[in-house]
């Protein structure tokens, strides 16, 4: 069995992605800019390598100073928020070439598609992506190795523990 | 001026984003608890009502329940005594209930009011200090 030993795992880096992510995809449909969603889509993948969000700079240097948005550390394991990164990626590298391609409606389809995902995982507090990494986890595919924090849906998002020895 | 591609798509976006937020509402917690709780109710005919009601679903085999939840439980009940009826379901012998509940993973917690009405649902690890304030703040 696999040691699952939790890291701490800042949540509004997390968002902060997902918000960037969210906001340049639209733009890049309201304006109608596939270079844009190209550029979204290797910001994602540069920081699926790194094992970073993509967008966590703009974290550090413009929500974090501004107070738009406040460190929210709590126990997590940071594979499955990756893979869901990945996936984003994926899905938006697809969306580029169909766009690039000529095929509008599925391009902007796959943009919309991480668009709906991003604002689940913001807003929603709940990662697509990690719930499959969690699913696929539990088929023992390899790769796949954490199990949801205890006491927590998979892929929702972990709770903060409450008034710790209190 | 804006041309008229772009204000089409600023309005197909806005529909969009309105039909993603109608979706969202109508799951929306309290709206969950409304549809739940007509559908549900029935099934606690023996509920003492003048009291908060805590159903704690749970599994025998499942660690957490057994060594943090339940602790919790007990930690409030401890608190407020009377005040407070719980209710243990053990999911591998009430299975119906359970599906009828939709109970997704234990531990899971639905806290009733004094009036009878569904208040608050917690799917997943509730510590005592929660439930207490969901319960007297929601």
């Amino acid at each position: 069995m696999t040691t699952q030993i939790l890291q701490k795992v800042d949540h509004s880096a997390l968002k902060a992605n997902q918000i960037t992510i969210i906001t340049l995809s639209l733009l890049a449909f309201i304006l109608n800019i596939p270079a844009l969603v190209v550029f979204v889509a290797m910001v994602m993948g540069i920081g699926s390598l790194l094992k970073k969000p993509g967008f966590v700079l703009l974290y550090y240097h413009f929500y974090k100073p501004l107070g738009i948005l406040k460190p929210d550390v709590l126990d997590d394991h940071p594979e499955p928020h990756r893979f869901a990164q990945t996936l984003g990626f994926v899905v938006l590298a697809g969306g580029s070439i169909a766009l690039f391609l000529g095929a509008g409606v599925l391009g902007w389809g796959l943009v919309w598609l991480v668009i709906a995902l991003a604002f689940l995982n913001a807003f929603g507090e709940f990662c697509v992506g990690c719930a499959v990494y969690y699913w696929l986890a539990r088929f023992q595919i390899p790769g796949f190795t954490k199990r949801a924090p205890a006491g927590v849906f998979p892929g929702m998002k972990p709770k903060r523990e409450f008034l710790r020895n209190a | 001026m804006l041309s008229p591609d772009i204000l089409q798509r600023a309005l197909i976006s806005f529909q969009i984003f309105l039909f993603g937020m109608s979706l969202y509402l109508l799951f929306d917690s309290n709206l969950r608890y409304d549809f739940l709780a007509r559908r549900l109710l029935a099934d606690l005919g023996s509920i003492y009502r003048g009291t908060y009601v805590l159903i704690y679903f749970s599994n025998p085999t499942s660690a957490v329940c057994n060594t943090v939840q339940r602790p919790a439980i007990e930690k409030l009940r401890d608190l407020l005594g009377s005040s407070l009826q719980v209710l243990e379901v053990d999911i591998t012998k009430e299975p119906e209930l359970t599906h009828r509940w939709k109970v997704p993973s234990v531990p899971a917690t639905y806290l009733i009011n004094p009036r009878g009405e569904l208040h608050h649902v917690n799917y997943g690890l509730a510590q005592a200090e929660e439930l207490l304030l969901q319960m007297f703040i929601g």
